[in-house]
This record gives structure tokens, C-alpha cells and sequence, in this order.
């Protein structure tokens, strides 16, 4: 792939930038853990050698506990791969579980009661049980596998509909720049939290999960775009009046190419400074509305949900709050880091003479 | 009368949206009102005050007492108001308010006064100090009914602290000879029964007053029937009840009525005595404005604590205060109760900050009936009850509980089909939740009418969790397969998948533990927290798939049916005129019959059992409306909480039992007393350290297996 030379210094200039550049990898390298969590942090096996046959149950269909030769009940439940080692023992059969094999929604027992466990080795706890005795790591890490796949979803959409938007207003300007400029003004107005919790309230909770996930990604799209508009609109009306512009226009170049080859490129330097604040945002928004009781449906796992039981049994179990305190910051210094080192790295004044 | 039970232990909370702070207007500061003012206000008082009592007369004229099944023709339109009045005329009917002279009243009744039963209160109660409570919520109005009345701020201003004409005596909970409970005197000083059971007199002992100084009569009885049959009181449950279960109020003299009820029902006099006259004196401006005009103002009580305009701080407190010159003081069952002299209620709406206001000493007591209350956050090694500043005490009650459970909507598409229920109570974990969550506390409930004594159904319980019962029950319904993610599918694609609803913010857990068991059985429930005002009224709407949700049952004799079974509370229309089911019936949203039971079987017996007058019908009745209902399978009993836990600061004292027998929360009835030494000597000793003698008991004289 050919990059221009403008991107390829600001992208040394991002190496450079060590906080930044570190942050980066650190950041993919968790979301790519995360994709891969199913295989770390589970409570279905890893492997499982029955009878000569080879299981890979990580990604497959429900297995009833007859697949494994279990009997009575267990063999018409879903399979308890924990409990499988134990049922193999003595036999050729092995059964491999993953680093953790604690699922975000399995409950476990401390002297048979459920509550909250402290950090406990031995049980694979490492950050210790919620109230209901589940894993708060894996809780943390799907928790937040939802919550950065959101927030990039929501930076994709609202990025894709504010600059549209902006860039549109800014290049037709007149009326239509005008009409939009109210519509826009009135809809920021709108209190955008209160709004999703108004709206999401009145949502059946018959649709599955994932559909919910959706509808409150783009209840959020729905009032997040707007403040995308301005820094479009000026940088568009900017670079309308260049003579790079007026030129490609004079060579007879239409709309769409102007606005696709010449004008969106020389804006995106602007626009690619807000992305990882746009994350943020969106990461402290869906957190937010969790913790308020508002965001995803119970039992699916949230940061936001976790701090909330960590502030209700602040003293009794600090390691839920402590857990996904420190998750949360470092989630977002990480974010921070990245936006703090791409504005600089693609900060115009180093690069340009105008201005 | 059921409500809907809201939170555990703590008597009545219902219905407490997040509320708008600054409801009240900003009063006072205004000028004295000059000479003219004051005269047009007195002038427009007057008017109103003309046209109330002209309004009431007219009702008083009115006013027929119908048979239920008249009235229920007529509520279905099948019966003109015109007619009637026509048929009225004609002498068909009674007036349902009448007026008589005392030598009306039979001579050869049997008057009791309650005076031989064992006193409620303590004798080494003292008089004193300060209760600190909180609410979560500011208390949205004052009035005791109407719109948003039925909140947790009742308790206070009528549940707990008001006063009936007599009261079920909360130890006694024998039954006499003439099928009543025990009662002891309040309002009244004597009562009696007629020989049909259907009329109950009541003598309203002379010296009962109102907390401003205005004595109890009759005629403040007749007023509040008026009161409670008016369509603008907006409280349609009281519009119904002093219409159907009433059929005349009979003033003989200004301390003696008597009621009429329609059917002689086991603890007819119950009917009668457990009411509570308001004071019509205080209600001259009644009218159609009704719940705008005494939105805020404190109703004039017969019990012993009052709330003035000054003491009600707008979003943040309430301070009740205690009428020294209370009439009541030194009655027998009335004396050595209600000791405190104020009652701070502070608004805290956050569960976890208001117990770190107890722990700080800023609020009184705290129930700690959750076990994570009791074993984690305040556990008897927690420094304040090992010190003994802090005491606790486990004591349990015995009456009729909240029927915690989960109430299938059977109107429902597949939750219409009985095998899918069935399997829905055997896939539900309810024992896994008491042994592994509640730690084996509480214990699982049998059937919705626990605790009704000889009414209560003796051998049935609820289905035990058993995945292969489920399993069979689902396979009948033709769900077979299991999907990819081990839910079971039928033949058509449909996935074995319901909602469930509740307003349970602080029993969420329970449910995520049920969702995960019932997994097993390939039933998917998908939880839906709602607060407790939206997930009430879903599920009033009908909307619910399945709802976990309680009701508060009142200590009553025998358990209710019609509200809750009856199929004129399930549809519109239940049945087509030959008795076969109306294809396109509707459910009937805004009843209590949360499962949409529409059962004929049930419906005859449920008739029966409301007009029969022998315990021993009503009895047979009742278990087979039980096993009925038992079959049908759309209630999965949940638990019952047999006990009250509270810990309290150590300057709080108990009487020896430290409860009544049926004590639903730790204030009911206003028992304890503060020793303001003691309250001064702990104080202190947060400061200095010392510590004093631990004090961690169970009180089970009343525990019942």
C-alpha cells in the first residue's frame, strides 16, 4: 500500500510519541485478548478426549451431559465441564479447562452460600466473586469486550453521520446549512442521557439481548452526532475556499469527487484528533447508564453494573469496586493516551504552512 | 385489602417513583390577611361548607343499598341508573344511610368491650427522646387516599399510628365461639353482633377525640361512607368496597351506628371495627377538587402523633410529634405504647448510604432481614455489636406473609398451555436460592394462602426443582429439541423463552440464580429490573410474561379468592353466554388476578365461598379452589420470610417478647421506648471506646415450623 508522505510522518511522529504508541499496542492487544476471551476465561473445556473422540466444545452447540456418558439428571442438563474431570478420573478420558474456567454468568458456591468471595487462588478467583458468587474477571473482561465494541460501533456511526452531515452543510452551505444549523441546535438541546434512559424504558424486553445492545447503540448514535457537525462544517467551509478547490472544480470535477477526493482528506487530520475522546465518551456513557440501572439487561456483564454492586458493598467487598475501578481508569487513560498522541502527531501546524 | 409488597420487612412500601423534589409551592411569608381578606375567605368557606353538607344530604337521600348482583349488573350497564331510581321509588330497595333513634337498637344484644385480654405495651416503658428513620423518597402528598397515597408514607400517618374502633389484639390470635377474632377497644368502648351475624353495633367510647381537640361521633362515620363513595376521591378499590361489602350505616345516637354487610362472613365484626371514622369537621371544603386541595394537609387523627406544616421539610424530612394530651394515653392496650416523642423520618434514597447512617448513629434502627445484612455488613463480629453499642435481634412472627413468588401471566401466547407452566414450576430453583443465597433462612412458601391457620391447605407444597419432571412437562407442550444455545425449540421454530419482570431492585440476584438453573431445563428467562412503580404497572396492564412480585397480606382469617382467581378479573369478557369461552376476550387490565386464571370451576366456587357463611364450607372451599389452582400450575411459590431481623442502637428498649405475634415490621405498633441515659452514655462511649455487654438474641416464642 502506497501512503502518502504527509501519513506516513505523522504516523512516525505518533511512534515517537512513546505514552501514545505503547498505549496503542496496549489497547489492541487487549480488545484481541478479548475477542479471544472464550478460550481463557470460560467454563466450558478447552479440550476433551472421551473415548478416543476429540472435543473442541469452546465455540459448539450446548452439549448435554449424555454426549460424555454422565448419567441420571446430568445427562439431560447442559454438561458441568468442571465437574467432568472429576467424572473421568480413573478412565483414559481427559478434559482440558481454560486458565479460568469461570464463565461471566456461573455461580459458585464459598462454603455453600453464594456471596461475595474475596480474591481466592485456589477456587481460579483472581479478583475474587460479586455478590452472587461470580468471577469478577471474567465479568471485567466481557464486561468490557461489550463496552469497547460499542464504543467503537457508536465512533463509526456517529463519525459517519456528522461528517456527512457536516461536511454537507459546509460545502452546499445557504439554506440547507441555515435549516440544519437549527435542527442541529435544537437537538443538542435535548438532554441526551435522560433521553436513552426515556426511550430505552419503553423498549419490550422480549428482544433478545443483542437486539437491546443495538437499539441503545443507536438510541445513543441518534442524539451523539451533532457535536461532529461543527468542526465538519468549518472545516469544510475552509477548505472550500482554498484554491486546490477552485481548481478541481475549474477542471471540471463534480460534487461527489470534490467533496470525496479533495475536500474529506484534507479534513480528516481534524477529525481523526476526536476519535479516541469519541471513545471515551461513548465507554463512560454505556458505563454510566449501567451503573444507573439503565443500560444493558441483567445478568449480562458490565463494568458499569460491577461498580455499582462495588459501591453498595463498598465495605464488605472492596475487591468489586477496586476490580472494576482500575479496570475503568485504565480503559480510559489507555483511550486518552492514544487521542492525547494522535492530536499531536497529526497536529497541522507542524505540517503546513497556511494558518 | 391487598397493596403491593415492595421491599422486604418494613411494613407497607408501595409505588415510590423517583419523585420530583420541591412539590410543595413555597408558602408563608404572606401579609396577615386585612379585615376584608379574611371576611371574603370566611364568606367562600361558608359557601363551600353549604354545599358539601347540601351534597352529602343529597347522597344521604339517595343512596341505595343494591344486592351485589344488582350492582353488578348495573356496573356492567345491563341495569339503567334511571331504573333504578324507579325501582327505589317503588320501595325495592333500603336506604343505605339511615337514621334511627337508640330505642331502635335491639334490647337483647350481647355487648362486649375486648377488656379481658393481656396488655400490649411494657410497663417499664418511659416517655421520651427521638426516633430516627429514613424514607427513600419524600412522601408525594398527606392525603390517606387517592393518588400516590398508598406509598410507604402511610405507615405513618395511618397504618401504624392511627387508631380503629377496635384492633385485632396482636398476641391473642385465637378465634371465639362466634368465629371473630380477639378484638381490643380503640375508638370504641363496646360492640355487638346481631343475631343474623350480618349487623355489627358499635358504641363509640364518649371521651375519643381527634388530635385537634374535636370529639369522634357517629356522624363522622356517615360522613366518611359519604367520603369514600365519591367518584373524585380517585380511589376506585374504596368506591367499590363501601358499596359491594356494605349494605347500610344505621346512626342511633351521637356515639352509636351500627353496619349492615351482606353476607355473614367468618369475622363479620372485623368489617366493622377495623375502620376508622374521618373527621368531617376537618373536610368542609370537600368537593371535586378534592385531591389538589388536600394534597398537603395533615388529616386531624385519632392516634397518637400529628405532623404540622413546619415540621414537613420539603425532599429532605418529616418530623411527626407526639400528642401529650393524646386521649388514648392511659387506656388499657393503649398505655405504655407509642413512648418516643419525635419520630425523625429523613429522606435517604440510596439502601447502602442509609445503613451507613445507622452505623454512624444517625438513624435508629435498620432491618437486617437480608442475610447479606446480617452475615456481611453487620455481622456479630462487626465492632459496633461486639462493642454492644449496636443490638440485634431475630424475632420471629407468625401471620399470613408476602406471597413472594412467580406469578405466570396464563393469558399469554405458550404460557397459555398448562404443561408449559407445570414445567415452569419444576424448572424453577426456588430451594437452591433459599439454601445457597438466603443462606437456609427463610423457607419455601406452599401455596399463595400460607398462614391462614385452618384455612391453609395442610399437605400441599410447592413442585420441587427436578429437571427431568420439567423435561417431560415441556416435551407434552412439543418442546423436545434443544436450540444451539440449549434452549429448548418446538416443532414450529418457538423458543421455550419468557420475560420476567420485577420491581425488585434489591432481589435481582435472586433472580439471575433462577435464570441460570432453569437454563438447565432449557426455559430461558429473560429478566427485565424494572423500579417498583413501572413493573407494577406493567404487570397491572397485563403486560407481563412472568412477574416476581408480592402482595402484602393483611392479618386476616381466611385467605382472599375473587380479587386474584376470579375470571371477571382475568378478561372483559370471559365467557360467551353458553358458558363456552369467549374467543375474543381481552385481558382485564388493572385487577389483581395476576395469572389471567379464567377457570369455571373456580369461578362457582369462588362464589360460593364468597357468600357462604359457614366456616366449614368455606374451608372445603378453599382447599379445593387450592388444588384447583395447585393444577393449574400458573403460581410457583417463592419463600417466606419467617422472621423480622433488626438491629437497633442500644438506648432502644423492648418489651420482654420484644414483639407481638403478628409484628410485620419493627415499629408496628410503636412498642419500644428510648432510655435517654443510656442514649447519652452510648454517645459518649463512640467516643471514648468502652464498651458494654453484648446483646445478639433470637426471640422464637412465636416460631412456627
Amino acid at each position: 500500500m502506497q501512503l502518502n508522505p504527509l501519513t506516513l510522518r505523522k504516523l512516525k511522529r505518533f511512534k515517537d510519541i512513546k505514552l501514545g504508541y505503547y498505549s496503542a499496542i496496549t489497547l489492541l492487544v487487549l480488545i484481541v485478548f478479548s475477542l479471544l476471551a472464550e478460550l481463557v476465561i470460560n467454563d466450558r473445556a478447552l479440550f476433551i478426549s472421551y473415548n478416543g473422540e476429540w472435543h473442541f466444545p469452546t465455540y459448539t452447540d450446548v452439549e448435554l451431559g449424555a454426549n460424555y456418558g454422565l448419567t441420571g439428571t446430568e445427562a439431560v442438563i447442559p454438561v458441568d465441564y468442571r465437574n467432568l474431570a472429576e467424572h473421568f478420573e480413573g478412565t483414559e478420558n481427559t478434559v482440558i479447562m481454560p486458565l479460568i474456567p469461570w464463565g461471566p454468568y456461573s455461580n459458585d458456591t464459598s462454603e455453600g452460600v453464594l456471596k461475595a468471595q474475596g480474591p481466592d487462588f485456589e477456587r481460579k478467583h483472581y479478583l475474587g466473586t460479586d455478590t452472587t458468587g461470580r468471577d469478577v474477571l471474567a465479568r471485567l473482561v466481557y464486561g468490557f469486550r461489550t463496552a469497547i465494541f460499542f464504543a467503537i460501533a457508536f465512533t463509526v456511526l456517529t463519525y459517519l453521520i456528522g461528517v456527512s452531515i457536516g461536511c454537507a452543510m459546509g460545502y452546499f452551505g445557504g439554506t440547507f446549512d441555515l435549516l440544519f444549523q437549527r435542527v442541529i441546535e435544537i437537538w443538542s438541546n435535548i438532554p441526551f442521557l435522560y433521553m436513552v434512559i426515556i426511550v430505552f424504558s419503553v423498549i419490550p424486553s422480549t428482544f433478545a439481548i443483542g437486539t437491546r445492545i443495538t437499539i441503545l447503540l443507536l438510541i445513543m448514535v441518534l442524539f451523539g452526532w451533532t457535536g461532529l457537525t461543527y468542526y465538519m462544517r468549518t472545516e469544510t467551509y475552509k477548505e472550500k475556499a482554498r484554491d486546490y478547490t477552485a481548481a478541481a472544480l475549474v477542471l471540471g470535477a463534480g460534487t461527489a469527487r470534490v467533496l470525496f477526493r479533495h475536500i474529506l482528506p484534507n479534513t480528516i487530520s481534524t477529525m481523526i484528533t476526536f476519535v479516541p475522546f469519541t471513545v471515551v465518551s461513548a465507554i463512560t456513557a454505556i458505563t454510566a447508564l449501567d451503573f444507573l440501572g439503565w443500560g444493558l439487561p441483567p445478568p449480562t456483564p458490565s463494568i458499569g453494573e460491577l461498580l455499582k454492586q462495588g459501591t453498595a458493598n463498598l465495605t464488605t467487598a472492596p475487591w468489586i469496586v477496586t476490580s472494576a475501578f482500575v479496570a475503568l481508569v485504565f480503559v480510559l487513560a489507555v483511550v486518552t493516551f492514544i487521542g492525547e498522541a494522535v492530536r499531536e502527531a497529526f497536529d497541522p501546524r507542524k505540517f503546513t504552512i497556511y494558518r | 385489602m391487598y397493596r403491593l409488597y415492595s421491599e422486604l420487612s418494613h411494613g407497607w412500601h408501595t409505588l415510590l417513583a423517583v419523585s420530583t423534589l420541591f412539590l410543595l409551592s413555597a408558602c408563608g411569608g404572606a401579609d396577615a390577611p386585612t379585615a376584608e381578606e379574611s371576611a371574603a375567605a370566611d364568606a367562600d368557606f361558608e359557601s363551600r361548607k353549604a354545599a358539601m353538607l347540601a351534597h352529602m344530604q343529597n347522597h344521604f337521600d339517595t343512596e341505595y343499598s343494591l344486592p351485589p348482583a344488582v350492582q353488578e349488573a348495573m356496573e356492567r350497564g345491563e341495569i339503567s341508573a334511571d331504573e333504578i331510581k324507579q325501582r327505589a321509588a317503588a320501595g325495592e330497595f333500603q336506604k343505605f344511610f339511615q337514621f334511627k333513634t337508640p330505642a331502635d337498637i335491639p334490647a337483647d344484644l350481647t355487648w362486649e368491650n375486648g377488656m379481658d385480654l393481656p396488655d400490649v405495651g411494657s410497663d417499664q416503658a418511659t416517655k421520651g427522646g427521638t426516633l430516627y428513620l429514613s424514607l427513600s423518597d419524600f412522601p408525594r402528598t398527606l392525603r390517606r387516599l387517592g393518588p400516590d397515597s398508598n406509598g410507604s408514607f402511610r405507615t405513618w400517618i395511618l397504618d401504624d399510628t392511627s387508631m380503629r374502633f377496635a384492633q385485632r389484639h396482636p398476641t391473642d390470635t385465637s378465634i371465639d365461639s362466634n368465629g371473630n377474632f380477639r378484638y381490643h377497644p380503640g375508638i370504641a368502648e363496646a360492640w355487638a353482633m346481631s343475631e343474623d351475624r350480618k349487623t355489627v353495633y358499635v358504641r363509640i367510647n364518649p371521651a375519643a377525640e381527634f388530635s385537634d381537640g374535636m370529639p369522634i361521633t357517629s356522624d363522622d362515620m356517615m360522613f366518611t361512607f359519604y367520603f369514600y363513595h365519591q367518584p373524585f376521591i380517585q380511589a376506585p378499590w374504596y368506591n367499590n368496597n363501601f358499596k359491594r361489602n356494605y349494605t347500610a350505616i344505621t346512626k342511633y345516637d351521637t356515639h352509636t351506628f351500627s353496619l349492615t354487610l351482606p353476607e355473614a362472613k367468618p369475622n363479620v365484626i372485623g368489617r366493622a371495627l377495623e375502620l376508622e371514622p374521618m373527621p368531617m369537621h376537618f373536610f368542609y371544603e370537600f368537593g371535586e377538587d378534592y385531591v389538589e386541595r388536600y394534597q398537603w394537609e395533615f388529616v386531624p387523627t385519632s392516634g397518637p402523633y400529628v405532623l404540622t406544616p413546619d415540621n414537613l421539610k420539603k425532599g429532605r424530612s418529616v418530623t411527626l410529634l407526639r400528642n401529650k394530651d393524646w386521649w388514648a394515653k392511659d387506656l388499657k392496650y393503649w398505655r405504655n405504647r407509642f413512648n418516643v416523642d419525635r419520630i425523625n423520618l429523613t429522606i435517604i434514597r440510596d439502601a447502602a448510604k442509609t445503613f451507613e447512617a445507622f452505623k454512624k448513629g444517625e438513624i435508629s434502627f435498620a432491618s437486617v432481614s437480608l442475610p447479606e445484612y446480617f452475615y456481611e455488613k453487620l455481622p456479630a463480629s462487626d465492632p459496633l455489636v461486639a462493642n454492644g453499642l449496636v443490638h440485634r435481634a431475630v424475632f420471629y412472627n407468625d401471620a399470613p406473609r408476602p406471597t413472594y413468588g412467580l406469578w405466570i401471566n396464563s393469558g399469554r401466547p405458550l404460557l397459555n398451555n398448562q404443561d408449559v407452566r407445570v414445567g415452569i414450576n419444576y424448572a424453577t430453583n426456588f430451594q437452591k436460592v433459599i439454601d445457597e443465597y438466603f443462606r437456609g433462612d427463610y423457607t419455601r412458601m406452599r401455596t399463595s394462602a400460607d398462614g391462614y391457620g385452618e384455612f391453609t391447605h395442610p399437605t400441599l407444597t410447592a413442585r420441587p426443582f427436578d429437571v427431568e419432571k420439567a423435561l417431560a412437562s415441556f416435551a407434552k407442550a412439543g418442546f423436545v429439541e434443544r436450540g444451539p444455545d440449549g434452549v429448548l425449540v418446538n416443532a414450529n421454530g418457538e423458543r421455550l423463552s419468557f420475560t420476567l419482570t420485577t420491581g425488585y431492585e434489591a432481589l435481582k440476584d435472586t433472580l439471575t440464580i433462577l435464570r441460570e438453573e432453569a437454563l438447565n431445563a432449557g426455559l430461558e428467562l429473560r429478566l427485565e429490573v424494572l423500579d417498583g412503580t413501572a413493573s407494577w404497572k406493567k404487570i397491572q396492564e397485563k403486560q407481563h410474561d412472568i412477574a416476581f412480585s408480592a402482595f402484602n397480606v393483611g392479618p386476616e382469617m381466611y385467605p382472599r379468592y375473587w380479587e386474584t382467581y376470579h375470571s371477571v378479573n382475568a378478561y372483559d369478557v370471559p365467557w360467551l353466554p353458553d358458558g363456552s369461552v369467549n374467543p375474543d376476550r381481552e385481558l382485564k387490565p388493572q385487577t389483581n388476578n395476576l395469572q389471567s386464571i379464567a377457570n369455571r370451576e373456580l369461578d362457582q366456587r369462588i362464589e360460593a365461598y364468597r357468600a357462604s357463611d359457614s366456616v366449614e364450607e368455606m374451608q372445603r372451599l378453599a382447599f379445593e379452589m387450592e388444588e384447583i389452582l395447585y393444577e393449574d400450575g400458573s403460581f410457583v411459590p417463592g419463600f417466606v420470610i419467617p422472621f423480622m431481623r433488626v438491629a437497633y442502637w442500644r438506648w432502644f428498649k423492648w418489651p420482654e417478647n420484644f414483639h407481638v405475634k403478628i409484628a410485620n415490621s419493627a415499629t408496628d405498633g410503636h412498642l419500644f421506648w428510648i432510655d435517654q441515659a443510656l442514649e447519652e452514655e452510648t454517645r459518649k462511649a463512640r467516643r471514648s471506646g468502652q464498651t458494654f455487654e453484648v446483646v445478639d438474641k433470637v426471640y422464637d416464642r412465636y416460631k412456627t415450623d
